[in-house]
Protein backbone atom coordinates (compact mmCIF):
# COMPACT_ATOMS: atom_id res chain seq x y z
CA UNK A 1 0.00 0.00 0.00
CA UNK A 2 1.46 3.53 -0.81
CA UNK A 3 2.41 5.61 2.29
CA UNK A 4 0.33 8.48 1.50
CA UNK A 5 -1.30 9.35 5.07
CA UNK A 6 0.43 12.24 7.13
CA UNK A 7 -1.05 12.33 10.68
CA UNK A 8 -2.32 15.21 12.26
CA UNK A 9 0.49 15.21 15.05
CA UNK A 10 3.18 14.71 12.21
CA UNK A 11 2.13 18.11 10.47
CA UNK A 12 4.63 20.37 12.16
CA UNK A 13 7.47 18.10 10.95
CA UNK A 14 6.19 18.18 7.44
CA UNK A 15 6.31 21.57 7.71
CA UNK A 16 10.13 21.20 8.37
CA UNK A 17 10.39 19.63 5.39
CA UNK A 18 8.85 21.80 3.55
CA UNK A 19 11.14 24.67 4.59
CA UNK A 20 14.09 22.98 2.15
CA UNK A 21 12.17 24.30 -1.07
CA UNK A 22 12.02 27.98 0.24
CA UNK A 23 10.76 30.17 3.18
CA UNK A 24 7.32 28.69 4.22
CA UNK A 25 4.51 31.00 4.00
CA UNK A 26 1.21 30.16 4.68
CA UNK A 27 -2.23 31.58 5.95
CA UNK A 28 -1.99 33.42 9.23
CA UNK A 29 -3.83 36.29 11.20
CA UNK A 30 -2.63 39.84 11.70
CA UNK A 31 -2.98 41.75 14.64
CA UNK A 32 -5.76 43.53 13.64
CA UNK A 33 -7.50 40.14 13.00
CA UNK A 34 -7.10 40.12 8.86
CA UNK A 35 -6.35 36.74 7.39
CA UNK A 36 -3.68 36.59 5.25
CA UNK A 37 -0.56 34.78 3.55
CA UNK A 38 2.49 35.63 5.33
CA UNK A 39 6.12 33.97 6.22
CA UNK A 40 5.42 31.46 9.06
CA UNK A 41 8.44 30.94 11.29
CA UNK A 42 5.96 29.60 14.41
CA UNK A 43 3.69 26.41 13.18
CA UNK A 44 1.46 27.86 15.60
CA UNK A 45 0.69 30.75 13.96
CA UNK A 46 -0.79 28.70 10.48
CA UNK A 47 -4.54 28.53 10.06
CA UNK A 48 -5.23 25.53 8.47
CA UNK A 49 -8.97 25.76 8.95
CA UNK A 50 -8.89 29.44 7.54
CA UNK A 51 -12.03 30.69 5.17
CA UNK A 52 -10.02 32.90 2.87
CA UNK A 53 -7.40 35.71 3.27
CA UNK A 54 -8.14 38.73 1.93
CA UNK A 55 -5.62 39.33 -0.29
CA UNK A 56 -4.97 35.59 -2.47
CA UNK A 57 -1.90 34.15 -3.33
CA UNK A 58 -1.38 36.45 -6.76
CA UNK A 59 0.52 38.96 -4.95
CA UNK A 60 3.22 36.86 -4.92
CA UNK A 61 3.05 36.67 -8.72
CA UNK A 62 1.74 40.24 -9.20
CA UNK A 63 2.79 42.21 -6.33
CA UNK A 64 0.57 45.52 -5.85
CA UNK A 65 3.11 47.77 -6.63
CA UNK A 66 6.72 46.97 -8.29
CA UNK A 67 9.72 48.42 -9.90
CA UNK A 68 10.03 47.09 -13.60
CA UNK A 69 13.05 48.91 -14.13
CA UNK A 70 15.38 52.23 -13.60
CA UNK A 71 16.94 54.67 -16.03
CA UNK A 72 19.34 57.08 -16.12
CA UNK A 73 21.37 58.80 -18.72
CA UNK A 74 19.89 57.17 -21.95
CA UNK A 75 20.35 53.79 -20.54
CA UNK A 76 17.60 51.41 -18.52
CA UNK A 77 18.22 48.76 -16.34
CA UNK A 78 16.43 45.83 -14.94
CA UNK A 79 15.84 45.01 -11.48
CA UNK A 80 18.60 42.32 -10.33
CA UNK A 81 17.08 40.81 -7.74
CA UNK A 82 16.31 37.24 -8.29
CA UNK A 83 12.97 36.59 -6.66
CA UNK A 84 13.25 34.09 -3.61
CA UNK A 85 12.29 30.75 -3.16
CA UNK A 86 9.00 29.99 -1.53
CA UNK A 87 7.03 27.36 -0.82
CA UNK A 88 2.97 28.57 -0.22
CA UNK A 89 1.25 26.10 1.98
CA UNK A 90 -2.51 25.69 2.28
CA UNK A 91 -3.62 26.78 -0.33
CA UNK A 92 -7.59 26.20 -1.43
CA UNK A 93 -8.41 24.73 -4.76
CA UNK A 94 -10.10 27.91 -5.72
CA UNK A 95 -6.48 30.21 -5.30
CA UNK A 96 -5.11 26.86 -6.87
CA UNK A 97 -7.33 27.75 -10.05
CA UNK A 98 -6.64 31.45 -9.83
CA UNK A 99 -2.96 30.90 -10.11
CA UNK A 100 -3.43 28.25 -12.84
CA UNK A 101 -5.42 31.48 -14.54
CA UNK A 102 -2.87 33.57 -14.15
CA UNK A 103 -0.54 31.72 -15.53
CA UNK A 104 -2.67 31.14 -19.17
CA UNK A 105 -2.37 34.96 -19.13
CA UNK A 106 1.33 35.78 -17.68
CA UNK A 107 3.14 32.63 -19.32
CA UNK A 108 1.52 32.28 -22.67
CA UNK A 109 2.75 33.64 -26.10
CA UNK A 110 4.01 36.97 -24.58
CA UNK A 111 5.60 35.41 -21.50
CA UNK A 112 5.91 37.99 -18.56
CA UNK A 113 9.76 38.08 -17.68
CA UNK A 114 8.69 39.02 -13.83
CA UNK A 115 6.15 36.84 -13.55
CA UNK A 116 7.91 34.00 -14.88
CA UNK A 117 10.64 34.41 -12.27
CA UNK A 118 8.22 34.64 -9.57
CA UNK A 119 6.72 31.74 -10.77
CA UNK A 120 9.60 29.29 -11.16
CA UNK A 121 10.53 29.91 -7.60
CA UNK A 122 7.02 29.38 -6.12
CA UNK A 123 6.28 25.58 -4.30
CA UNK A 124 2.51 25.40 -4.48
CA UNK A 125 0.88 22.99 -1.56
CA UNK A 126 -2.65 22.89 -1.48
CA UNK A 127 -5.10 21.81 1.19
CA UNK A 128 -9.16 20.56 1.28
CA UNK A 129 -11.31 23.58 2.69
CA UNK A 130 -14.93 24.17 3.95
CA UNK A 131 -17.01 26.31 2.03
CA UNK A 132 -18.83 28.83 3.75
CA UNK A 133 -21.98 31.38 2.92
CA UNK A 134 -19.82 33.46 0.39
CA UNK A 135 -18.21 30.48 -1.49
CA UNK A 136 -19.50 29.27 -4.28
CA UNK A 137 -17.12 26.61 -6.43
CA UNK A 138 -18.69 23.85 -7.63
CA UNK A 139 -15.83 21.41 -7.79
CA UNK A 140 -13.76 21.80 -4.17
CA UNK A 141 -11.61 18.87 -4.65
CA UNK A 142 -9.66 20.02 -7.28
CA UNK A 143 -6.14 19.74 -7.08
CA UNK A 144 -4.77 20.08 -10.12
CA UNK A 145 -2.61 23.18 -10.62
CA UNK A 146 -0.37 22.31 -7.33
CA UNK A 147 2.95 20.62 -6.59
CA UNK A 148 1.65 18.38 -3.78
CA UNK A 149 -1.85 18.42 -1.92
CA UNK A 150 -3.30 17.63 1.36
CA UNK A 151 -6.43 16.72 1.37
CA UNK A 152 -8.24 16.81 5.20
CA UNK A 153 -9.67 13.79 6.75
CA UNK A 154 -10.79 12.86 9.92
CA UNK A 155 -7.27 12.38 12.16
CA UNK A 156 -4.72 14.22 9.40
CA UNK A 157 -4.08 14.57 5.55
CA UNK A 158 -3.91 12.12 2.27
CA UNK A 159 -0.78 13.79 0.37
CA UNK A 160 -0.93 13.50 -2.96
CA UNK A 161 2.26 14.72 -4.95
CA UNK A 162 1.45 16.10 -8.49
CA UNK A 163 4.38 17.13 -9.59
CA UNK A 164 8.34 16.45 -9.93
CA UNK A 165 8.99 18.72 -7.13
CA UNK A 166 5.64 17.08 -5.34
CA UNK A 167 7.52 13.84 -5.98
CA UNK A 168 10.61 15.45 -4.04
CA UNK A 169 8.45 16.69 -0.80
CA UNK A 170 6.99 13.17 -0.60
CA UNK A 171 11.13 11.79 -0.33
CA UNK A 172 12.10 14.39 1.51
CA UNK A 173 8.73 13.71 4.03
CA UNK A 174 8.73 10.13 2.93
CA UNK A 175 9.63 9.05 7.16
CA UNK A 176 6.49 11.18 8.01
CA UNK A 177 4.00 9.48 6.13
CA UNK A 178 2.42 6.17 6.51
CA UNK A 179 0.18 3.56 4.82
CA UNK A 180 -3.56 4.82 5.05
CA UNK A 181 -6.42 2.85 4.17
CA UNK A 182 -8.24 5.73 3.83
CA UNK A 183 -8.79 6.03 -0.36
CA UNK A 184 -7.71 8.97 -2.01
CA UNK A 185 -10.37 11.32 -2.81
CA UNK A 186 -10.78 11.10 -6.70
CA UNK A 187 -9.51 14.63 -8.13
CA UNK A 188 -10.88 15.94 -10.66
CA UNK A 189 -9.10 17.21 -14.02
CA UNK A 190 -10.73 20.62 -14.13
CA UNK A 191 -9.86 23.09 -11.84
CA UNK A 192 -12.91 24.02 -9.78
CA UNK A 193 -14.77 26.94 -10.47
CA UNK A 194 -18.45 27.95 -9.99
CA UNK A 195 -19.54 29.71 -12.58
CA UNK A 196 -19.83 28.12 -16.59
CA UNK A 197 -18.60 30.83 -19.36
CA UNK A 198 -21.63 32.90 -19.97
CA UNK A 199 -22.99 34.76 -23.19
CA UNK A 200 -20.68 37.61 -24.07
CA UNK A 201 -23.88 39.14 -25.03
CA UNK A 202 -25.31 38.87 -21.79
CA UNK A 203 -23.31 41.84 -20.74
CA UNK A 204 -25.78 44.19 -23.03
CA UNK A 205 -29.37 42.59 -21.01
CA UNK A 206 -31.63 44.96 -19.91
CA UNK A 207 -32.06 43.55 -16.65
CA UNK A 208 -32.73 46.15 -14.44
CA UNK A 209 -29.97 45.15 -11.80
CA UNK A 210 -27.45 46.26 -14.35
CA UNK A 211 -28.71 50.20 -13.67
CA UNK A 212 -29.37 49.45 -9.52
CA UNK A 213 -25.54 47.85 -9.52
CA UNK A 214 -24.27 51.21 -11.30
CA UNK A 215 -26.26 53.46 -8.66
CA UNK A 216 -24.75 51.58 -5.74
CA UNK A 217 -21.49 50.85 -6.94
CA UNK A 218 -19.24 53.13 -4.60
CA UNK A 219 -15.75 52.02 -7.11
CA UNK A 220 -13.87 51.28 -3.92
CA UNK A 221 -12.18 48.64 -6.11
CA UNK A 222 -11.93 45.79 -3.48
CA UNK A 223 -13.72 43.28 -5.41
CA UNK A 224 -10.89 43.43 -8.12
CA UNK A 225 -8.26 44.15 -5.54
CA UNK A 226 -9.12 41.07 -3.92
CA UNK A 227 -9.64 38.70 -6.95
CA UNK A 228 -7.81 35.68 -7.84
CA UNK A 229 -7.67 36.40 -11.38
CA UNK A 230 -7.92 40.44 -11.44
CA UNK A 231 -4.11 41.40 -13.23
CA UNK A 232 -4.63 44.54 -15.15
CA UNK A 233 -2.09 46.75 -13.83
CA UNK A 234 -0.87 50.39 -14.86
CA UNK A 235 2.29 51.23 -15.58
CA UNK A 236 3.69 54.31 -15.19
CA UNK A 237 6.71 56.27 -15.33
CA UNK A 238 8.21 58.82 -12.18
CA UNK A 239 11.22 60.51 -12.86
CA UNK A 240 13.71 61.14 -10.18
CA UNK A 241 15.42 64.24 -8.78
CA UNK A 242 18.69 63.27 -9.73
CA UNK A 243 17.60 62.98 -13.30
CA UNK A 244 16.77 59.45 -13.67
CA UNK A 245 13.79 57.84 -12.66
CA UNK A 246 11.82 54.60 -12.42
CA UNK A 247 9.01 52.76 -14.20
CA UNK A 248 6.44 51.06 -11.85
CA UNK A 249 3.78 48.25 -12.30
CA UNK A 250 0.72 49.02 -10.21
CA UNK A 251 -2.59 46.93 -10.10
CA UNK A 252 -5.43 48.74 -11.78
CA UNK A 253 -8.86 48.48 -11.60
CA UNK A 254 -11.79 47.86 -14.34
CA UNK A 255 -13.88 50.45 -11.55
CA UNK A 256 -12.02 53.39 -12.53
CA UNK A 257 -12.54 56.19 -14.47
CA UNK A 258 -8.99 55.81 -15.69
CA UNK A 259 -9.04 52.04 -16.80
CA UNK A 260 -10.86 52.73 -20.07
CA UNK A 261 -9.34 56.63 -20.49
CA UNK A 262 -7.39 57.12 -24.03
CA UNK A 263 -6.31 60.99 -24.97
CA UNK A 264 -9.23 62.83 -25.67
CA UNK A 265 -11.74 60.04 -24.89
CA UNK A 266 -12.98 57.29 -22.42
CA UNK A 267 -13.87 53.71 -23.89
CA UNK A 268 -15.97 52.89 -20.91
CA UNK A 269 -16.86 56.61 -19.81
CA UNK A 270 -20.12 55.54 -17.20
CA UNK A 271 -20.06 52.98 -14.24
CA UNK A 272 -22.47 50.90 -16.33
CA UNK A 273 -19.91 50.53 -19.15
CA UNK A 274 -17.31 49.65 -16.26
CA UNK A 275 -19.44 47.28 -14.50
CA UNK A 276 -20.39 45.49 -18.20
CA UNK A 277 -16.30 45.39 -18.96
CA UNK A 278 -15.96 43.34 -15.67
CA UNK A 279 -18.38 40.87 -16.23
CA UNK A 280 -17.51 40.31 -19.94
CA UNK A 281 -14.11 39.59 -18.45
CA UNK A 282 -14.92 37.42 -15.34
CA UNK A 283 -17.58 35.61 -16.89
CA UNK A 284 -17.22 35.59 -20.73
CA UNK A 285 -13.45 35.78 -21.36
CA UNK A 286 -11.48 37.84 -24.07
CA UNK A 287 -9.24 36.67 -26.65
CA UNK A 288 -7.10 34.91 -26.51
CA UNK A 289 -9.06 33.43 -23.34
CA UNK A 290 -12.60 33.62 -24.85
CA UNK A 291 -15.00 31.20 -23.46
CA UNK A 292 -12.92 30.73 -20.47
CA UNK A 293 -14.46 32.44 -17.10
CA UNK A 294 -11.81 33.59 -14.65
CA UNK A 295 -13.97 33.73 -11.46
CA UNK A 296 -12.63 30.73 -9.11
CA UNK A 297 -15.61 31.06 -7.04
CA UNK A 298 -14.00 32.16 -3.97
CA UNK A 299 -16.31 34.61 -2.72
CA UNK A 300 -13.78 37.17 -2.08
CA UNK A 301 -15.98 39.70 -4.12
CA UNK A 302 -18.92 39.29 -2.06
CA UNK A 303 -17.34 39.45 1.33
CA UNK A 304 -15.85 42.81 -0.09
CA UNK A 305 -17.84 44.63 -1.75
CA UNK A 306 -19.23 47.68 0.70
CA UNK A 307 -22.85 47.76 -0.94
CA UNK A 308 -23.09 43.75 -1.39
CA UNK A 309 -23.09 43.83 -5.42
CA UNK A 310 -23.18 40.04 -6.65
CA UNK A 311 -22.51 39.91 -10.49
CA UNK A 312 -23.71 36.65 -10.70
CA UNK A 313 -27.36 37.98 -9.89
CA UNK A 314 -27.64 39.00 -13.50
CA UNK A 315 -26.95 35.58 -15.15
CA UNK A 316 -28.96 34.23 -12.35
CA UNK A 317 -32.24 36.15 -13.37
CA UNK A 318 -31.38 35.20 -17.10
CA UNK A 319 -32.05 31.94 -16.78
CA UNK A 320 -27.85 30.74 -16.11
CA UNK A 321 -26.94 28.79 -13.16
CA UNK A 322 -26.00 30.05 -9.77
CA UNK A 323 -24.74 27.51 -7.12
CA UNK A 324 -25.42 28.87 -4.08
CA UNK B 1 20.85 73.17 -17.45
CA UNK B 2 19.07 75.72 -16.13
CA UNK B 3 17.73 75.56 -12.58
CA UNK B 4 14.19 75.43 -11.90
CA UNK B 5 12.69 78.84 -9.77
CA UNK B 6 10.46 77.88 -7.52
CA UNK B 7 8.20 80.05 -4.93
CA UNK B 8 6.97 78.17 -2.07
CA UNK B 9 4.34 80.47 0.23
CA UNK B 10 1.22 80.20 2.14
CA UNK B 11 -1.81 81.62 2.91
CA UNK B 12 -4.18 81.31 5.62
CA UNK B 13 -2.62 77.85 6.57
CA UNK B 14 -0.66 75.98 9.73
CA UNK B 15 2.26 75.62 7.38
CA UNK B 16 2.59 72.34 7.29
CA UNK B 17 2.55 71.77 4.08
CA UNK B 18 5.62 74.10 3.59
CA UNK B 19 7.18 71.97 6.59
CA UNK B 20 6.26 68.57 4.83
CA UNK B 21 8.73 70.07 1.65
CA UNK B 22 11.29 70.80 5.03
CA UNK B 23 11.08 67.19 6.41
CA UNK B 24 12.30 65.66 3.27
CA UNK B 25 15.53 65.65 4.37
CA UNK B 26 16.96 63.09 2.28
CA UNK B 27 15.89 64.91 -0.58
CA UNK B 28 16.56 68.55 0.50
CA UNK B 29 20.68 68.80 -0.94
CA UNK B 30 19.28 67.70 -4.38
CA UNK B 31 16.66 70.12 -4.15
CA UNK B 32 19.09 72.97 -3.49
CA UNK B 33 21.53 71.96 -5.98
CA UNK B 34 18.94 71.66 -9.07
CA UNK B 35 16.35 74.28 -7.71
CA UNK B 36 16.98 77.98 -7.48
CA UNK B 37 14.48 78.88 -4.40
CA UNK B 38 13.63 82.43 -5.41
CA UNK B 39 10.71 83.20 -3.22
CA UNK B 40 10.65 80.66 0.56
CA UNK B 41 9.82 83.18 3.19
CA UNK B 42 9.59 80.30 5.62
CA UNK B 43 12.93 78.79 5.14
CA UNK B 44 14.68 81.92 3.76
CA UNK B 45 14.54 85.88 4.17
CA UNK B 46 15.41 88.16 1.33
CA UNK B 47 13.42 86.20 -1.47
CA UNK B 48 11.98 87.98 -4.29
CA UNK B 49 8.14 87.84 -4.62
CA UNK B 50 7.87 89.56 -7.80
CA UNK B 51 9.42 86.33 -9.94
CA UNK B 52 9.25 85.09 -13.04
CA UNK B 53 8.87 81.56 -11.10
CA UNK B 54 8.79 78.18 -13.17
CA UNK B 55 6.29 77.28 -10.41
CA UNK B 56 5.14 78.23 -7.23
CA UNK B 57 3.90 75.91 -4.59
CA UNK B 58 1.47 77.60 -2.55
CA UNK B 59 -0.79 75.96 0.44
CA UNK B 60 -3.28 77.82 2.34
CA UNK B 61 -6.92 79.12 2.00
CA UNK B 62 -8.06 82.31 0.51
CA UNK B 63 -9.81 84.28 3.17
CA UNK B 64 -8.08 87.46 3.20
CA UNK B 65 -7.96 90.59 0.60
CA UNK B 66 -4.10 90.56 1.62
CA UNK B 67 -4.08 85.95 0.58
CA UNK B 68 -5.84 87.40 -2.65
CA UNK B 69 -3.29 89.67 -3.73
CA UNK B 70 -0.91 87.22 -2.98
CA UNK B 71 -2.64 84.41 -5.00
CA UNK B 72 -3.10 86.93 -7.95
CA UNK B 73 0.57 87.95 -7.80
CA UNK B 74 1.85 84.39 -7.51
CA UNK B 75 -0.21 83.74 -10.48
CA UNK B 76 0.67 85.92 -12.85
CA UNK B 77 4.56 85.57 -11.93
CA UNK B 78 4.34 81.93 -12.22
CA UNK B 79 4.25 79.53 -15.21
CA UNK B 80 2.71 76.64 -13.08
CA UNK B 81 0.62 77.58 -10.01
CA UNK B 82 0.23 74.12 -7.96
CA UNK B 83 -2.24 74.23 -5.15
CA UNK B 84 -0.26 72.45 -2.44
CA UNK B 85 -2.41 71.01 -0.15
CA UNK B 86 -6.14 70.53 1.33
CA UNK B 87 -6.46 74.06 2.15
CA UNK B 88 -5.28 75.14 -1.46
CA UNK B 89 -7.27 73.11 -3.30
CA UNK B 90 -10.71 72.65 -1.38
CA UNK B 91 -10.33 75.05 1.13
CA UNK B 92 -9.63 72.25 3.92
CA UNK B 93 -10.16 72.99 8.10
CA UNK B 94 -10.38 76.90 7.56
CA UNK B 95 -13.21 76.57 5.85
CA UNK B 96 -15.09 73.91 8.03
CA UNK B 97 -17.85 76.07 9.22
CA UNK B 98 -21.46 75.19 11.51
CA UNK B 99 -23.39 76.95 8.83
CA UNK B 100 -24.86 78.99 10.94
CA UNK B 101 -21.93 81.56 12.23
CA UNK B 102 -21.72 84.94 10.17
CA UNK B 103 -18.26 85.98 9.65
CA UNK B 104 -18.57 88.97 11.85
CA UNK B 105 -19.89 86.47 14.71
CA UNK B 106 -16.77 84.13 14.23
CA UNK B 107 -14.26 87.14 13.92
CA UNK B 108 -15.69 88.48 17.36
CA UNK B 109 -15.23 85.20 18.99
CA UNK B 110 -11.54 84.98 17.96
CA UNK B 111 -9.92 88.74 17.90
CA UNK B 112 -12.28 89.99 20.74
CA UNK B 113 -15.51 92.06 21.17
CA UNK B 114 -12.93 95.31 21.18
CA UNK B 115 -11.16 97.34 18.09
CA UNK B 116 -11.41 96.68 14.97
CA UNK B 117 -11.49 93.20 13.16
CA UNK B 118 -8.76 92.06 10.22
CA UNK B 119 -11.04 92.10 7.08
CA UNK B 120 -11.71 88.79 5.93
CA UNK B 121 -13.99 86.33 4.12
CA UNK B 122 -14.83 82.97 4.08
CA UNK B 123 -11.99 80.38 3.34
CA UNK B 124 -11.93 79.07 -0.26
CA UNK B 125 -9.67 77.70 -2.58
CA UNK B 126 -7.91 78.98 -5.52
CA UNK B 127 -9.71 77.48 -7.77
CA UNK B 128 -12.09 79.84 -7.21
CA UNK B 129 -10.19 82.65 -8.52
CA UNK B 130 -7.27 81.28 -10.55
CA UNK B 131 -6.81 78.13 -12.61
CA UNK B 132 -4.86 76.05 -10.82
CA UNK B 133 -1.96 73.39 -13.15
CA UNK B 134 -1.36 70.84 -10.63
CA UNK B 135 -2.78 69.60 -7.25
CA UNK B 136 -1.30 68.10 -3.96
CA UNK B 137 -3.73 66.84 -1.86
CA UNK B 138 -3.33 65.66 2.01
CA UNK B 139 -3.51 67.58 5.36
CA UNK B 140 -0.58 67.42 5.19
CA UNK B 141 0.60 66.09 2.12
CA UNK B 142 2.70 62.94 1.19
CA UNK B 143 6.45 63.54 0.96
CA UNK B 144 7.07 61.26 -2.04
CA UNK B 145 4.02 63.29 -3.81
CA UNK B 146 5.84 66.80 -3.01
CA UNK B 147 9.25 64.88 -4.56
CA UNK B 148 7.36 63.30 -7.07
CA UNK B 149 6.43 66.60 -8.50
CA UNK B 150 9.79 68.48 -7.67
CA UNK B 151 11.10 65.55 -10.17
CA UNK B 152 8.70 66.21 -12.82
CA UNK B 153 9.13 69.70 -12.80
CA UNK B 154 13.00 68.94 -13.61
CA UNK B 155 11.98 66.59 -16.20
CA UNK B 156 10.03 69.32 -17.71
CA UNK B 157 6.57 67.51 -17.01
CA UNK B 158 4.06 67.13 -14.52
CA UNK B 159 3.57 63.68 -12.47
CA UNK B 160 1.19 60.76 -13.84
CA UNK B 161 -2.43 61.24 -11.93
CA UNK B 162 -3.13 59.00 -9.78
CA UNK B 163 -6.87 58.24 -9.32
CA UNK B 164 -8.21 55.26 -6.56
CA UNK B 165 -10.11 55.53 -3.56
CA UNK B 166 -7.95 55.21 -0.02
CA UNK B 167 -10.11 51.58 -0.29
CA UNK B 168 -7.59 49.97 -3.00
CA UNK B 169 -4.26 50.69 -1.23
CA UNK B 170 -5.88 49.61 1.98
CA UNK B 171 -7.11 46.79 0.56
CA UNK B 172 -4.13 45.80 -1.13
CA UNK B 173 -2.18 46.38 2.68
CA UNK B 174 -4.84 43.87 4.11
CA UNK B 175 -6.12 46.46 6.59
CA UNK B 176 -8.75 45.42 8.38
CA UNK B 177 -11.96 47.22 6.56
CA UNK B 178 -13.08 49.88 9.64
CA UNK B 179 -16.33 50.56 7.52
CA UNK B 180 -17.18 46.92 7.21
CA UNK B 181 -15.64 44.87 10.38
CA UNK B 182 -16.27 47.13 12.75
CA UNK B 183 -18.55 49.80 11.52
CA UNK B 184 -16.61 53.06 11.40
CA UNK B 185 -17.01 56.27 9.80
CA UNK B 186 -14.77 55.76 7.02
CA UNK B 187 -14.67 58.21 4.02
CA UNK B 188 -12.22 55.70 2.11
CA UNK B 189 -14.61 54.68 -0.14
CA UNK B 190 -15.04 58.58 -1.87
CA UNK B 191 -11.58 59.87 -1.21
CA UNK B 192 -8.52 59.77 -2.91
CA UNK B 193 -5.58 57.35 -2.61
CA UNK B 194 -2.14 57.77 -2.58
CA UNK B 195 -1.53 58.38 0.92
CA UNK B 196 -1.37 53.96 1.14
CA UNK B 197 -4.24 54.19 3.78
CA UNK B 198 -2.14 55.51 6.20
CA UNK B 199 -4.82 56.28 8.75
CA UNK B 200 -6.58 52.96 8.25
CA UNK B 201 -3.28 50.71 8.37
CA UNK B 202 -2.90 52.11 12.18
CA UNK B 203 -6.61 51.55 12.62
CA UNK B 204 -8.24 55.14 12.51
CA UNK B 205 -11.23 55.43 9.90
CA UNK B 206 -10.15 57.51 6.80
CA UNK B 207 -11.75 61.39 7.79
CA UNK B 208 -10.99 62.35 3.77
CA UNK B 209 -8.13 64.89 4.13
CA UNK B 210 -7.49 64.22 0.20
CA UNK B 211 -10.59 65.33 -0.84
CA UNK B 212 -12.80 63.42 -3.26
CA UNK B 213 -12.06 61.09 -5.55
CA UNK B 214 -12.92 61.37 -9.20
CA UNK B 215 -15.73 60.32 -9.76
CA UNK B 216 -16.86 59.83 -6.38
CA UNK B 217 -20.06 58.01 -5.26
CA UNK B 218 -21.08 60.49 -2.56
CA UNK B 219 -24.80 59.42 -2.81
CA UNK B 220 -24.24 55.61 -1.81
CA UNK B 221 -21.27 56.58 0.21
CA UNK B 222 -24.01 58.73 2.12
CA UNK B 223 -26.61 55.88 2.50
CA UNK B 224 -24.45 52.96 3.82
CA UNK B 225 -23.28 55.18 6.20
CA UNK B 226 -26.52 56.00 7.11
CA UNK B 227 -27.99 52.18 7.05
CA UNK B 228 -24.90 51.46 9.59
CA UNK B 229 -26.71 53.74 11.89
CA UNK B 230 -24.60 56.81 11.54
CA UNK B 231 -26.54 60.47 12.09
CA UNK B 232 -27.12 62.33 8.95
CA UNK B 233 -25.25 65.71 10.69
CA UNK B 234 -22.46 63.35 12.09
CA UNK B 235 -21.61 62.21 8.53
CA UNK B 236 -21.65 65.61 7.47
CA UNK B 237 -19.65 66.80 9.79
CA UNK B 238 -17.22 64.32 9.08
CA UNK B 239 -17.26 64.95 5.23
CA UNK B 240 -17.15 68.85 5.78
CA UNK B 241 -13.99 68.53 7.98
CA UNK B 242 -11.53 69.09 5.15
CA UNK B 243 -13.84 69.86 2.30
CA UNK B 244 -17.30 72.00 2.76
CA UNK B 245 -19.83 71.92 0.01
CA UNK B 246 -20.10 68.41 -1.07
CA UNK B 247 -23.05 67.10 -3.52
CA UNK B 248 -24.93 64.17 -1.42
CA UNK B 249 -26.67 63.61 -4.64
CA UNK B 250 -23.72 63.38 -7.09
CA UNK B 251 -23.40 59.76 -7.90
CA UNK B 252 -20.68 59.89 -10.82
Amino acid sequence: MEKSFLEATRLNGFLEKLRLFGALHGPTVTDAGVTTFAPVTDPAQLLTDYRRTQIPPKKYLLPFREQLLSYRDGRYAEPAEAPPAIVLFALHPCDLAGIAYLDRVFLGDNTDPGYAARRARLTLVGISCEPDDFCFCSAPDAAANCDAFLATTKNGYLFSALTARGEEIAAAAADLLSASDVSQPAAALQSGTGVAPQDPELRFSDNPLWQKFADTCVSCGACSVCCPTCYCFDVREYPALDGGGVRIREWDNCLFATHGEVAGANFRPTRLDRLRYRFLHKYCGFTPLQGITSCVGCGRCKAVCPVGIDLRELFCAAGGEMSS
Amino acid sequence: MKPVRLAIAGLTACSGCQLTLLNCEDELADVLRRFELVYFPMAQSGGRKEGPFDAALVEGAVSTPADLDMLFSLRNASRLLVAYGTCAAFGGVAAMNNGQSTREELLRTVYGGQGSLPESFAPAPFGNFVSVDWTIRGCPPEKDEVVELLAALLAGTLPPVRSYPVCTECRSRENLCLLLEKGELCLGPVIQGGCNARCPATGIACEGCRGPVREANVAQELELLLERGFGRDEIERRMNRFKPGWDYGQRR
